[in-house]
């Protein structure tokens, strides 16, 4: 293609922003001798990424014909695609990152190179390691492997192996050291010898403290680190045998032996070597110092613990200071890179996940704590809070005086789970009971003790008359809900731009109008006849006759089958009635079309229809709510609201439906994902979604022809997936071009005569549902 | 009536089935049965709720005669109806009947699927009244001394609207079943499958892992009958994996990535 033609088409596709001329001939310039396909692609690709970040367009069609050498024209469009995921997941420059090595990655998948990433199987990793563990741990990729207790990070990529079903393997293995980790207690070990440690959750781990006591607190870390892995290696074995059995026929990466200078270095990497190859448990190993061979020995019988591991570290560091003065020979230890399924011992974010917890577990401890201490008695209340203000006005220091709750005469004794607690504040006792007892209970197993501090802001709370978290009333202020973001599908790039519309509920203006009174006398005689139709529709018993099987005989069935007997035909041996039940489970939406185009008696007759409509469903009982959509540009979809499924119809209702007008555009795919959330509320078996409209979809922004028509159908497949049967009523003349493609051509009707609307909407109704 | 008596005969349980207590339900429902009370099961799926049906009528010596209900049961269905035979209309016992007029256990499998109004009419017959009537023939039957309802149901994947409305509960003595503990649970999978007692223990602890997969889109993990059934397939030759994949895995889920999770999660452990 020749500059100026390019240059067009690409200012028609980013209008109205058009960037400055030079511009666009630098970013286009390597395009002039490319054939036609490519451009056709280019300019798929184009609109996609545009509107998102212009820069990350322009970078885009920089870095494009490097990536046409090895990307092939088809799968462009899904690499945009991915592009796009990591720009909206982690910004520029990581995108530009992510396009500029997509050549390695490439050829590296072209290699055979079996490159595994996470996000490809975290779908599966993620069940599988909530299974194994039992409860819900979370996956993450991460700089690092290492895990906080809640978290397991992950290299976001692994390409070790050269099959990609092996890097699976070892995701999981990296998966499962993390959690025998977890469940041996690596972590959280400690030394009941070491008397002077007070645990405190909020304070330092006892670990970090048993290193930093270490005379090398980094061999020390390393040493441990190593040795959990080992009693982790052992415990998968009981636990997984049959991951350990997998991982041991892979073939054993093993970096080669690195000459350390230090010795400390040296002998740990070789231990790392012998755990991979194998050898370590089983053959006495030379290398080692006495004191390893013990443990080992240690290991092979069943309940060795992290404290355990503790004592051989001591010991180890004592051979190895044994005999040297100062500790080493003043040489600085390097320290060695962990095994990669081993990872990275975090004692901090340990510590910061635990502190969260205590929080966090502590402060719903106290919002509970403080409900029962208010429905306490008011006099025991009040004596409490009394107690509690002599406390806080006087010595305040005193350690004698903070809250505690203990267990009362009872612990210690068989039943100490029966046993009734008590919460001494000052000098009054409260005793827990059940629930709350059990809460309390189960606070201090996990973090050893209840700081007094949480008991006296219960107190606190408690007086004044609970829950400050909670604060009713907030939410009635103000029509304007809370805006709701909806993703947009994108055709081109065959995915959704994330969190793209952002949909407000509007109230609509009770109206007070002459409208309802007019279109009920103008359509009196309509409005009964539909009545009387829609009355007939409600649930009903009914007995069905000449059934196979049934409840009761069918007399009819059974005189005509003898008559028949005698006459020498066959008998029919439909002789019974059978009592059905049609109940209507029915929950409609309706989308009414607010857009601009709708102005004047269009919108009116649309109005009077809904009006009548709103008549025959009271009849009918069916559940149904009426919702009109419009708006200008992604950021501003607005849906109002005139009335809820559940909420009760009456005048106010009637006078918002008096009150809708024409406001601005018709983005359709937001309004159906909104009602598509709302009727996946409600629990009826028949769930309708009826847009009423005048025209195609269409926005001020980008929101146009086929975008605009892809967007709306993916939305309604979106809304079928959920069980929704999505109807159209449209009076739209050019409708049947595009309505078959987004509704299927059984699934809209275009009404020719606006006029005859309110007539037929409940027509169209009464077919739709019987 | 001697038809019935014949195919009263069918439903009586000669043989004793195996049945693993897991605490002292058996005890709590022989006291129920001396005493005339109702009695309501609830539990997952597969955690031996008709099997315990199974052992108690055993136990107690009475016929057992269970209806699956569904959401086109009606109250002929359960209570009888007439049937025209030869030009003649004869009545005909539904199950419910035929077990009162026995003295039989009447038992109704997932009782929440039959239609509302089917529920009602065991409402006499659940309370002291101990009475049916059956309103066609114009009879009252009272149900003699070993007459015993039992109804069951599955707390956890009905929707909200199949419960059981208060009133029909609360005639109810309702014992709840859970899935057993380890031990127990791989003694019954050895027991019913026969194998041995090391692979029924990592049998359980799939089952274990799979049931903790609630939240993340595993409405049910798999149940101890899935597990004697993988067992089964085991003893009769079928490698592990295979077995697990088409016993365990398999039923479970249709999602391809649960599918792989738990399939990982067997080759993890064996």
């Amino acid at each position: 293609m020749k500059l100026p033609e390019l240059t067009k088409r690409f200012n028609q596709i980013v209008a109205p922003d058009i960037p400055n001329e030079w511009d666009v001939e630098e970013m286009l310039e390597p395009y002039l001798d490319q054939s036609d396909d490519v451009c056709q692609t280019i300019f798929w690709c184009i609109p996609a990424i545009w509107p998102i970040s212009n820069g990350l367009c322009r970078d885009f069609l920089k870095i494009l014909p490097e990536l046409l050498g090895f990307v092939p024209l088809a799968q462009l469009p899904a690499r945009v695609g991915e592009i796009l995921d990591c720009y909206e997941m982690q910004g520029l420059r990581a995108a530009q990152q992510f396009m500029r090595s997509m050549e390695s990655r490439y050829q590296e998948r072209g290699n055979g190179s079996g490159l595994v990433l996470l996000g490809e199987v975290e779908g599966r990793l993620l069940p599988f390691i909530r299974g194994v563990a039992g409860r819900d741990l979370m996956i993450a990729g991460g700089n690092a492997v290492f895990t906080d207790t809640e978290t397991i990070f992950l290299p976001p990529e692994l390409a070790i192996y050269p099959k990609s079903a092996d890097n699976i393997l070892l995701y999981k293995l990296i998966l499962a050291f993390q959690w025998a980790f977890l469940e041996i207690g690596s972590f959280t070990v400690f030394d009941s010898a070491e008397q002077d440690f007070k645990s405190d959750p909020e304070g330092p781990l006892w670990l970090t403290s048993f290193f930093s006591s270490c005379s090398d607190p980094i061999f020390a870390r390393d040493c441990y680190s190593f040795l959990e892995t080992v009693r982790a290696a052992r415990f998968l074995e009981r636990e997984l045998p049959g991951l350990m059995r997998a991982w041991s026929a892979l073939p054993r990466i093993v970096a080669p032996p690195v000459q350390e200078a230090d010795p400390r270095a040296t002998l740990l990497l070789e231990l790392q070597a012998e755990l991979l190859n194998g050898s370590l448990l089983q053959i006495q190993s030379q290398s080692s110092p006495t004191v390893f061979n013990d443990y080992w020995r240690r290991l092979t019988c069943e309940g060795a613990s992290a404290v355990d591991t503790v004592h051989a570290v001591r010991e180890v560091l004592a051979a190895i200071f044994d005999g040297k003065e100062d500790g080493g020979s003043g040489e600085e230890y390097p320290g060695i890179s962990p095994l990669i399924f081993q990872g990275e011992l975090r004692l901090t974010a340990i510590e910061a996940v635990r502190r969260q917890q205590f929080l966090r577990q502590g402060e719903e401890l106290v919002h509970s704590l403080a409900l029962y201490l208010a429905a306490l008695p008011q006099e025991k209340l009040s004596q409490l809070l009394r107690s509690e203000e002599e406390k806080q006005s006087g010595a305040s220091g005193l350690e004698s005086d903070v809250s505690m709750i203990m267990d009362s005469e009872f612990a210690g004794t068989v039943d100490e789970h029966q046993a009734p607690l008590l919460v001494t504040i000052n000098n009054e006792e409260v005793e827990l009971s059940g629930e709350m007892a059990e809460e309390v209970r189960k606070f201090r197993e996990e973090f050893g003790h209840l700081p007094g501090r949480f008991v006296s802001s219960a107190v606190g709370r408690a007086g004044e008359g609970v829950a400050p978290d909670v604060q009713p009333g907030n939410e009635q202020g103000g029509a304007l809900q809370a805006a709701i973001c909806y993703d947009e599908w994108d055709y081109r790039r065959l995915g959704f731009r994330k969190n793209w519309c952002v949909v407000t509920v509007k109230d609509l203006p009770d109206l007070k109008s002459g409208f309802i009174r007019q279109t009920l006398g103008k359509y009196h005689g309509v409005v009964n006849r539909l009545r009387h139709q829609f009355e007939m529709m409600r649930t009903t018993d009914r007995f069905v006759r000449r059934q196979r099987d049934g409840d009761d005989i069918d007399l009819d069935g059974l005189v005509e089958s003898l008559a028949d007997a005698r006459a020498g035909l066959a008998q029919s041996d439909r002789l019974y009635i059978k009592l059905l039940r049609d109940e209507r489970d029915i929950a409609v939406i309706f989308l009414v079309d607010m857009s601009n185009s709708t102005a004047g008696w269009v919108g009116n007759t649309i109005k009077e229809s809904l009006v009548l409509m709103t008549e025959a469903l009271e009849v009918l009982g069916d559940r149904y709510g009426i919702y009109g959509f419009s708006g200008m540009r992604r950021t501003r979809c607005e849906i109002y609201h005139i009335k809820d499924i559940d909420e009760p119809s009456g005048d106010v209702v009637r006078q918002r439906i008096g009150a809708i007008g024409p406001r601005e555009y018709t983005r359709m795919g937001p309004a159906i994902r909104h009602a598509t959330s709302l009727l996946g509320k409600t629990d009826a078996r028949v769930r309708l979604l009826i847009t009423l409209t005048d025209g195609k979809p269409e926005d001020y922004d980008d929101y146009k022809g086929e975008y605009a028509i892809e967007d709306t159908r993916h939305a309604l497949l979106e809304a079928k997936t959920a069980g929704i049967h999505p109807f159209c009523i449209t009076i739209d003349h050019q409708a049947h071009d595009y309505m078959d493609h987004l509704y299927g051509p059984v699934n809209y009707i275009f009404v020719n005569d606006v006029r005859r609307l309110p007539l037929r909407m409940p027509e169209i109704y009464r077919v739709l549902t019987s | 009536m001697s038809g019935a008596k014949i195919r009263l005969e069918e439903h009586r349980i000669i043989e004793e089935p195996y049945y693993l207590a897991q605490k002292n339900e058996v005890e709590i429902a022989c006291a129920a049965h001396r005493r005339g009370l109702p009695l309501l099961l609830k539990g997952p799926t597969g955690c031996g709720k008709t099997r315990f049906m199974q052992y108690l009528a055993w136990k107690l010596d009475r016929p057992l005669i269970t209806v699956s209900c569904h959401d086109d049961l009606s109250t002929s269905d359960l209570v009888g109806r007439y049937l025209i035979r030869a030009g003649e209309a004869v009545w005909m016992d539904g199950p419910l009947t035929l077990a009162v007029r026995a003295g039989g256990i009447c038992y109704l499998d997932e009782v929440v699927e039959a239609r509302k109004d089917t529920t009602v009419v065991i409402h006499p017959l659940a309370d002291d009244r101990r009475e049916l009537p059956i309103e066609k023939r114009g009879e009252l039957l009272v149900a003699p001394p070993e007459f015993m309802l039992a109804v069951s149901y599955n707390p956890g994947y009905q929707s909200v609207l199949k419960d059981l409305k208060p009133s029909t509960r609360q005639r109810f003595v309702a014992l709840s079943f859970t899935y057993p503990a380890v031990e127990q649970e791989a003694e019954i999978v050895c027991r019913e499958s026969r194998v041995d007692r090391k692979l029924a223990l990592t049998l359980v602890k799939l089952a274990v892992m799979t049931r903790s997969l609630k939240d993340s889109g595993l409405p049910e993990g798999a149940s101890t009958r899935l597990l004697i059934q993988a067992g089964k397939l085991i003893e009769d030759g079928v490698d592990i994996p295979s077995a697990c994949r088409a016993a365990v895995v398999e039923p479970l889920s249709d999602d391809p990535e649960m599918l792989a999770a738990i399939e990982d999660m067997v080759a993890s452990l064996f």
